[in-house]
């Protein structure tokens, strides 16, 4: 690791206070919409929007939250982004793995063929299939559900062309070959040799996915057209009111809220994930 | 482990004569790429295929398809506003991404010298990023308001006059930009400094040996070899950029009976994305929205092209 | 048996005691919609799944829906003729598609009044007391005048919020809109110039905030008294006393320049989702009885289309929160002096133009000619592309 050591001890407190003070601003930059969304969600709606703008908490907090629930099914909401980004992700590091460790390791007719067209649609951005996609799920009925969301997301060609790339260096070709020799069919081989090896590549993924699939906001907009079952982002936007009627208060409440459970997440996992991120993104 | 002298069982057993045999072999293979591939080609490959088809008719999603040939390719290429939204989307794109990876190697290089409270820094700073988009947004709109704003407030303090920063052409935009740079740099600054601890010490050594500076270590040392990490970060940072959508739409939605998908006053906030679903789903114009999502995607690629090759270029 | 409306579509009260009254036979559930109505319903339908059985719409959003009568049951199958004498007559023809087939049944109708802070006014030395501003402010040079006023005695005070308010009004104060029955785009004829014409000049005078509808900001100018008016119709009543309520007492209602226009007014209608249609049009005939509309009217602002309710005691209650005006003394000769205009299919894609080029007119500051001319040319793509003759 570099560390610039000075010469002389003041040269490197200054040096030290030159290094610290602008991470400390940004720290400070980096928590304050935090701090602002905590201050914003005690206040009531007129409150929120009179100048000069309170530093301070103030006494609304517990009015805030009862309308914010009569409101909207906050945490129901909150269960669905839950369930739909665990179920994708797990579906995503599955599927993803399998057909990556095949395009990896093995040779087979039309292996160019199928590769190249994954390639092709990875250029596609997502809005291409979004109308398409919903004139289908209106047909198969799935309009409206978490399935919408879930199905279609599963198959992930970024996941593909990164765990393929990390299976490739990762993955040595004697471990699969001791593996076959000691017979291990397919299935055993991807268990037992290739999975333990790529982990950090598929804790990267998994962690990329799953706050990829909480914060997806524009498909669920549209497609889950039942206001009492949507994810999380939709029911927050859900609180805009028409013609002025929007109480701020509770806005502020619910974004509150919602910011609390990846927090918590983070809070307990945070040395691990940006430990994963940073394996893996140099890996890949 | 391997034990020569067993014969190991199917594997090495090649079956002679019929070929019907060969695919067969490898049935294991394709069953494993199987579930990828049967939902990519339902919800993939299938709706960009149709996509396409689509927008080649007129259709309002309720009735019957109408063809339409070229039209709604000719309707596209004479709307303004679907040119402005272009415009929109790479100022925007602009404004966000530079000063964004600027401020991530900046605070990776400072976050690598820093010997104590690394840590606590990478929490910090990853933080923005662990969030909902569309409560952050909500914040951002509270905190960029003209009247009761943080920002405003600061600047009145500092004797600046406020900004109206959610009503003009320019406000909207640096709000938006604003709004990617603190989400994506903390993040991008953890990839950098990944990408920084794997240059060997030795070169720092060698380079303060000769006499280099902090500056000329920084250009000539850790910039090349931070290359593939800054394109990777360049890439991901353009794809996601180019498709904005979350970021305008919660920061310019009003509570009156206009389109939500509308970008604020003159559509300056209207990315390409939101531009497409307000035609799409406000006016039910499924045609026509098919029409603009191709376009958007010739943008897209267009884009990075132009990127690619730019960043080719400098390495030489 | 799921109902969509929007926050003050209809009275809370009415609706609560619905879910109570059929509660023996169908669970109702009466969902409020947020961000814009229209867009998510259509949406919805498109999507096949979760549809509403009982589906409000809105006025201004009728032109969007009639085309699509199909996604609606024919209330006159359901019985509806037998209710038609109820209602104002011109209310219920604009619930009609033009093959006949009645997709809306009347909820309220939109009178356009002026709403003010009276402190404000009298603090300004404009008139203040509504019989006063009524015959005071009644033509658009007066109100102007009233505006300019205003901004000089008190400095950072704009009449109001934007032009749009101007424009809108006072095309919706005639019979016409931007195509006529023919599929003939009207929008660059006299009446639509006029209204352009009077919405720049409000600009230029000065009378107008650079403020957006809708946002927090233009909340806290209201509240804060630097936005002491709007034209609004009766249901706009709702709006203020939810998004401003600590203003209480200090409005009034007073008549518009010139004429009330017709601002909204909305409907129930029974989707085609709907498979209990009898049980859904029992609903709604009960919801949209005289009686309840009149409770409409107290809780929610809804001006009632049914006459029956006019002499009812609630509709001449003053209201506290204008500081004891009959608000009926005012909305009720505006209902009667409503023109009726006919709602092209294609009004709402061909007058968004106008709209949004006249708003970069009073928040932008774009020089009104440029404007006029884009707003044509925008107009002129999306007429060919409609099939509508330019």
């Amino acid at each position: 690791m570099s560390s610039i050591k000075g010469s002389s001890i003041k040269g490197s407190r200054r040096r030290g206070i030159a290094l610290h003070l602008p991470l400390i601003i940004g720290t400070l930059i980096s928590a304050f919409p935090f701090y602002w969304a905590v201050i914003m969600s005690t206040h009531s709606s007129t409150e929120i929007f009179s100048y000069p703008p309170k530093l301070l908490p103030g006494t609304h907090f517990l009015e805030n939250v009862r309308n914010l629930f009569d409101a909207i099914d906050f945490f129901g909401s909150m269960w669905n982004s839950f369930l739909v980004a665990v179920s994708v992700t797990f579906l995503v590091l599955l599927f993803d793995s399998l057909a990556a460790f095949v395009f990896a390791k093995f040779e087979f007719p039309g292996k160019g063929l199928l590769f190249g067209l994954l390639m092709v649609i990875f250029m596609v951005p997502a809005q291409l299939s979004v109308i398409p996609q919903f004139v289908l799920m209106a047909k198969i009925g799935w309009i409206g559900s978490m399935t919408a969301l879930i199905v279609p997301a599963a198959a992930n060609a970024f996941g593909i062309f990164w765990m393929r790339q990390y299976m490739k260096t990762a993955i040595h070709d004697e471990l699969l070959d001791a593996s076959k020799l000691d017979g291990a069919n397919f299935l055993r081989q991807y268990w037992h040799v290739a999975l333990p090896v790529v982990r950090p590549g598929l804790a990267f993924l998994g962690i990329f996915t799953f706050m990829g699939q909480w914060n997806d906001f524009a498909w669920p907009l549209i497609s889950l057209t039942n206001p009492n079952n949507v994810t999380l982002q939709v029911a927050l936007s859900q609180l805009n009111g028409t013609h002025g009627t929007t109480d701020y208060g509770i806005v502020m409440t619910g974004a509150l809220l919602a910011l609390i459970p990846l927090l918590i997440v983070f809070a307990i996992g945070a040395k691990q994930i940006i430990g994963d991120l940073a394996k893996g993104a140099v890996r890949g | 482990m391997a034990v020569l002298e067993q014969t190991p069982p199917a594997v090495v057993r090649p079956s002679p004569s019929q070929p019907k045999k060969g695919l067969r072999k490898y049935w294991h293979l394709y069953a494993a790429i199987s579930p990828f591939y049967l939902i990519f080609l339902g919800f993939g490959l299938f709706p960009v295929g149709f996509s396409l088809y689509l927008s080649f008719h007129r259709w309002d999603g309720l009735g019957s398809m109408e063809w339409a040939g070229l039209s709604q390719y000719q309707y596209l290429l004479s709307d303004s506003d679907f040119w402005n939204s272009i415009g929109n989307t790479i100022i925007i794109w602009a404004l966000a991404t530079f000063p964004m990876i600027f401020l991530a190697m900046v605070t990776a290089v400072m976050l690598n010298s820093a010997v104590r409270f690394k840590g606590l820094y990478r929490v910090a700073y990853f933080l923005p990023n662990v969030t909902s988009v569309v409560a952050i947004a909500i914040v951002f709109g509270s905190i960029f308001s003209t009247n009761a704003g943080m920002v405003n407030a600061v600047l009145h303090a500092v004797g600046i006059d406020q900004v109206a920063w959610l009503n003009t052409p320019w406000g909207i935009k640096v709000t938006i930009a604003a709004l990617m740079t603190w989400q994506w740099t903390g993040y991008n600054a953890i990839i950098f400094l990944a990408g920084l601890q794997t240059v060997p010490g030795e070169l720092y050594e060698a380079a303060r040996m000769d006499g280099a500076g902090p500056f000329q270590t920084f250009f000539r040392i850790t910039l090349p070899l931070l290359r593939p990490t800054l394109l990777f970060v360049l890439v991901v940072s353009t794809v996601t950029g180019l498709q904005s959508f979350s970021e305008p739409q919660v920061l310019l939605q009003t509570s009156s009976n206009d389109s939500t998908f509308a970008g604020g006053p003159g559509h300056s906030g209207q990315t390409m994305v939101l531009y497409f679903f307000q035609q799409t789903f406000d006016n039910n114009d499924f045609g026509y929205g098919a029409a603009v999502a191709w376009g958007i995607f010739l943008v897209v690629v267009l884009f990075s092209i132009i990127n690619w090759r730019l960043v080719q270029r400098r390495g030489d | 048996m799921v109902l969509w409306y929007w926050s003050g579509g209809l009275s809370d009260t009415v609706v609560k005691n619905a879910k109570a009254r059929y509660d023996s036979s169908v669970d109702l559930q009466a969902i409020q919609i947020g961000g814009q109505y229209r867009s998510k319903l259509i949406t919805t339908i498109t999507g096949k799944a979760h549809i509403p059985d009982i589906a409000g719409l809105k006025g201004e959003d009728m032109a969007a829906y009639l085309p699509n009568a199909d996604q609606f049951i024919d209330l006159r199958t359901l019985g509806a003729e037998k209710y038609k004498d109820q209602y104002l007559p011109w209310k219920w023809d604009q619930g009609f598609a033009d093959d006949g087939t009645m997709v809306g049944f009347p909820i309220d109708c939109g009178p356009v009044a002026h709403f003010y802070q009276f402190d404000i006014f009298r603090k300004a030395g404009l008139p203040y007391e509504p019989a006063d501003v009524s015959k005071e402010l009644n033509t658009w040079e007066n109100f102007f005048a009233a505006g300019e006023q205003l901004r000089k005695r008190i400095p950072g005070t704009m009449l109001l919020t934007d032009v749009n308010s101007v424009f809108e009004n006072v095309v919706q104060q005639g019979s016409k809109r931007y195509v006529d029955k023919d599929r003939h785009f009207i929008g660059d004829q006299e009446h639509v110039r006029n209204a352009w014409a009077l919405a720049v000049e409000a600009k230029r005078r000065g009378i107008v905030s650079d403020l957006v509808n809708g946002t927090p900001d233009q909340l806290s100018a209201k509240q804060d008294g630097k936005l002491p008016s709007e034209l609004g119709a009766s249901w706009a009543a709702f709006d203020i006393k939810n998004g401003v309520p600590k203003t209480k007492g200090r409005y009034r209602v007073a008549d518009m320049p010139v004429r009330p226009a017709n601002n909204g007014g909305s409907f129930l209608s029974v989707t085609k989702a709907c498979r209990e249609p009898e049980q859904a049009f029992e609903i709604i005939t009960w919801i949209l009885n005289a009686a309840n509309q009149a409770q409409g009217y107290v809780d929610a602002g809804l001006f009632p289309s049914t006459p029956a309710s006019y002499p009812l005691k609630q509709m001449q209650e003053p209201d506290p929160f204008f500081g004891g005006q009959v608000t009926t003394d005012i909305f009720g000769p505006a209902a009667q002096k409503i023109v009726v205009a006919y709602n092209s299919p294609f009004d709402i894609a061909l007058g968004q133009p106008l709209k949004d080029e006249i708003k970069n007119v009073g928040v932008l500051g774009k020089d009104p000619k440029k404007a006029w001319s884009d707003a044509m040319s925008k107009c002129r793509r999306i007429a060919k592309h409609l099939g509508v003759s330019y």
